[in-house]
């Protein structure tokens, strides 16, 4: 389907890519549909984008490339809403955010897939190990790092 | 907002079957029991509110963050 983005434009988005999040995002559970973008194969960070507000994109990224030892329980009325038969079939995104030159990822709020289903959620973890602003990476250190290579 | 006076060990009973029990009381921090359901999510309201705000505030990437993959 056409997906129309205030960022990249219309972008033709196959049914493969396309997310249903019933329950939503805390803050906008009135957008339910997302599509996940990834323009980089090498990359390491995709596009939530929605597909119901051209506007309205989220930078998602997997939480285990940055944290090794993280895990998000899921829960069992988490495996009925998102129709998860087997939690392999489950994948974990959190959202980045960027507070100056920390890029942070919510690790308190993960995203939780269904790739079978094409469901996602996102569940709150009561888990005190983590934040909702795990610092991933500095901007500035990258930057300086890309420069003198 | 239904205010209810409760004291130790006084309960309120939420639909069929949340109990939220006052467990204890010292100073201004009241401590809690709850039994519910497993179906039924319980958080501290901040977490969620935390979680909500960190939503708010990150959906105004305009590209993607220039990091390759970590080491």
């Amino acid at each position: 389907m056409r997906v129309q983005t205030t960022r990249f434009g219309a972008v033709e988005v196959g049914d493969d890519r396309l997310l249903e999040f019933p329950t939503g995002l805390l803050g906008f559970s009135s957008f339910t549909r997302f599509a996940l973008l990834q323009p980089d194969e090498e990359g390491v960070f995709y596009w939530l984008q929605s597909v119901d507000s051209a506007d309205l994109a989220f930078v998602v990224t997997d939480p285990s490339r940055w944290c090794e030892d993280y895990e998000a329980t899921i829960r069992r009325e988490h495996m009925d809403i998102l129709e998860l038969e087997h939690v392999d079939d489950a994948r974990v995104f959190v959202i980045v955010n960027k507070y100056d030159e920390a890029l942070t990822a919510n690790l308190q709020g993960p995203l939780v897939i269904n790739l079978r289903a094409r469901r996602g959620m996102q569940i709150v973890l009561s888990d005190q190990r983590w934040t909702t602003r795990w610092e991933i990476a500095r901007l500035q250190q990258q930057t300086a790092a890309r420069a003198t290579a | 907002m239904l205010v209810l006076s409760r004291r130790r060990d006084e309960s309120i009973i939420i639909g069929e079957d949340i109990q939220v029990t006052v467990v204890d009381i010292r100073g201004d921090k009241v401590r809690l029991g709850i039994d519910a359901p497993s179906a039924v999510c319980v958080h501290r309201k901040e977490l969620r509110d935390a979680i909500r705000r960190e939503n708010e505030n990150s959906s105004d990437f305009q590209e993607l963050p220039a990091v390759r993959r970590p080491a």
